[in-house]
């Protein structure tokens, strides 16, 4: 076994159990926590393929960015002793009856489908490319979803305090 | 290396926990868990694009950027969907989907 | 296997050779592993419970008294003995607590610092991990401690705990913004976020003297939006003592409480060897480009005593921020951060790449 499956396998694992978890946890901010161990365990992946600016991104905007916010709003909206009551037997049999049927032909047709996979060379691509490719228009830059996510991102500020600020009492 | 493990091992990973996702998304009732199942089924697809990337193009950098570009979009509509879902809980003081039936006061 | 201690990197690189020849590679990545581990960890410690000491000592010597002199000459041994205090204290455990979430949030925390610290260049050579994206990395792992402050608020279920712990991410999100912003001004300076290439780009003098106005800058709101980050100075209102008892970690005893008291003071070591590396050159020797006798007996204290001394001057002033300025209110902290340090920051780096593009810089 060598240290990349080990990786691998370490990694899967905590994503699978810990996706699991956030999805059935009966306390909200638990189920916060469990979310945290999954981003950072699909953080670990990226560095395991060796994209570490991905990584690095990961860990800042989904750890350290949305997983913070999650967090703030259960803090203001719940309440410690609050647990979610019990799922309905029926819901929770159909759920995962349609969630099962769903994913047993995704995979039934991924490992049917021979991917032709080039030997690796499992470079990491270095923050020079990156920093140029984001900022070029010639082929293989990315510079028009650069700008229009960086549109996005305005708007999405702008909507959230929009939304979010409070009313002038009339 | 890297090539003793098969390409398809990651998409089932990713697979499972898409669907993980949506079983949270069918069954959760609170807004604030739902957000977390959508966040799970985003980062799902990312890992996809990642492992195509290193695996099937691993001189271009497609998949990495897209993966990068589906975050910032995660991060937006994760602060939208929060100033909802405050704003939400002003007006009704609970955030579970099921309570918030009144399209207009 | 030789060992000069101005370059390190020779000795590291010899036992890296004599470990992959008698083992397989997994075996050799594994045992470096453990070593690199276990160094860290005792590090951790010992630097944990001499900062105390500075504190208490800097403390003194700001009030002018003697501070802890009673057990060991100087009272040297003074936290030691805290520390065997501490762990010989009762846990408490909490009746209404959220009992899994209580005892994983210290761990959160010192994790996050312990992930930092693996990226820290100490000496030439002294680097466990050189990655690419080194400083992006430091602030991406960094930024994960404030979940465990939140969740150790939250899972006390006490409104003190709460309240300290809210005011306590604002904070720390707010002000991680300026953090980051300042070291890009620096990583537009240098090109690289790869902490080896920095230093050695500072070869020719530091560059807070190579930077101009800008990197002068970019220093002072660095030292104060990292003062802030780790909730240290005056800007420790998440803990103030008077009105909320101690903030997010009123309710831990023993043990846990001193996971967040040690994690707090290496935060503070990590931010400190930080700004040494990233304005004031790491390891780097004070060198004057062009000057080569005045460089040359430079070179003569070998390089890990640099950084630590730059290290220590660093937290020095950090410690005398905290013992002479009074706390700020919750609503002063926020209009500092986002009405005068982000818009000075912004303006910064656009000032910043103006001189690096008509090569103003030394």
């Amino acid at each position: 076994m060598s240290i990349h499956e080990l990786m691998f396998y370490l990694f899967s694992g905590m994503i699978l159990l810990f996706s699991v978890l956030t999805v059935t946890s009966r306390r909200i901010l638990r189920a916060a926590v469990y979310l945290l161990f999954v981003l950072v365990s699909t953080a670990g992946i990226y560095f395991m393929l060796n994209y570490q600016f991905l990584a690095a991104v990961q860990l800042t905007l989904y750890a350290g960015g949305i997983v913070v916010l999650i967090i703030f709003s259960i803090l203001l909206t719940s309440h410690i002793s609050q647990k979610f009551e019990p799922l309905g037997v029926k819901k929770m049999v159909f759920s995962a009856l349609a969630v099962a049927a769903g994913a047993l032909l995704s995979i039934m047709t991924i490992l049917d489908f021979g991917f032709d996979t080039v030997v690796t060379t499992s470079q990491n691509p270095d923050m020079e490319l990156i920093g140029t490719s984001l900022l070029s228009y010639e082929k293989n830059g990315y510079v028009l979803p650069f700008e229009v996510i960086s549109v996005l991102l305005l708007a999405a500020m702008v909507a959230s305090i929009v939304i979010a600020k409070k009313e002038k009492s009339k | 290396m890297l090539s003793e493990i098969p390409l398809s091992y990651f998409l089932v990973v990713s697979t499972l926990m898409f669907f993980i996702g949506i079983y949270g998304f069918l069954t959760r009732k609170n807004l604030i868990t739902i957000l977390m199942a959508v966040e799970l089924i985003l980062n799902s697809v990312n890992i996809n694009f990642v492992a195509f990337n290193r695996y099937l193009f691993p001189d271009q950098l497609e998949g990495h950027f897209f993966s990068l570009f589906i975050i910032a979009v995660a991060a937006a509509e994760a602060a939208v969907a929060i100033a909802i879902i405050i704003s939400v809980y002003r007006r009704y003081s609970n955030i579970d989907v099921e309570r918030v039936d009144t399209m207009k006061f | 296997m030789k060992f000069d201690i101005y370059d390190l990197g020779s000795f590291t690189s010899s036992f890296d050779q004599l470990l992959m020849e008698n083992f397989s590679p997994f075996w050799a990545v594994a045992i470096e592993m453990v070593i690199i581990g276990i160094a860290i960890l005792a590090f951790y410690a010992v630097v944990g419970l001499y900062l105390v000491y500075a504190e208490r000592k800097v403390c003194a010597f700001m009030q002018c008294r003697v501070g802890p002199n009673r057990v060991g000459p100087y009272g040297f041994f003074q936290t030691i003995a805290d520390l065997i205090k501490l762990l010989m204290k009762e846990l408490i455990p909490i009746k209404n607590a959220d009992k899994l979430l209580f005892n994983i949030a210290p761990f959160i925390v010192i994790i996050a610092s312990f992930m930092a610290i693996a990226a820290i260049p100490f000496a030439k050579g002294l680097h466990a991990i050189d990655f690419n994206i080194g400083i992006f990395y430091i602030m991406a792992v960094s930024s994960m401690g404030v979940v465990g402050i939140l969740i150790a608020g939250w899972a006390s279920n006490n409104k003190y705990s709460m309240i300290g712990a809210m005011r306590s991410g604002a904070q720390i999100v707010s002000y991680e913004l300026s953090v980051g912003l300042s070291l890009v001004t620096i990583v537009v300076l240098a090109g690289s976020l790869q902490l080896s290439t920095i230093v050695e780009g500072q070869r020719d003098g530091w560059f807070l003297f190579t930077g101009h106005i800008p990197a002068v800058i970019a220093f002072l709101v660095f030292l104060v939006a990292a003062t802030a980050e780790t909730n240290r100075g005056p800007f420790d209102l998440a803990e103030a003592e008077s009105e909320l008892t101690a903030g997010f970690h009123t309710e831990y005893s023993g043990i846990k409480f001193a996971f967040f008291f040690l994690a707090e003071y290496m935060n503070m070591f990590i931010v400190a060897s930080i700004a040494a590396t990233i304005f004031l050159g790491g390891w780097m020797p004070f060198h004057v480009g062009g000057w080569e006798a005045f460089n040359n007996i430079m070179d003569y204290l070998p390089p890990v005593f640099w950084y630590i001394g730059k290290t220590a001057f660093i937290i020095f002033i950090m410690m005398w921020f905290k013992w002479t300025f009074p706390r700020l209110r919750i609503d002063q902290l926020l209009t500092l951060e986002w009405k005068y340090l982000l818009p000075i920051n912004l303006v910064n780096i656009l000032v910043m790449a103006f001189v690096v593009l008509m090569g103003w810089h030394f």
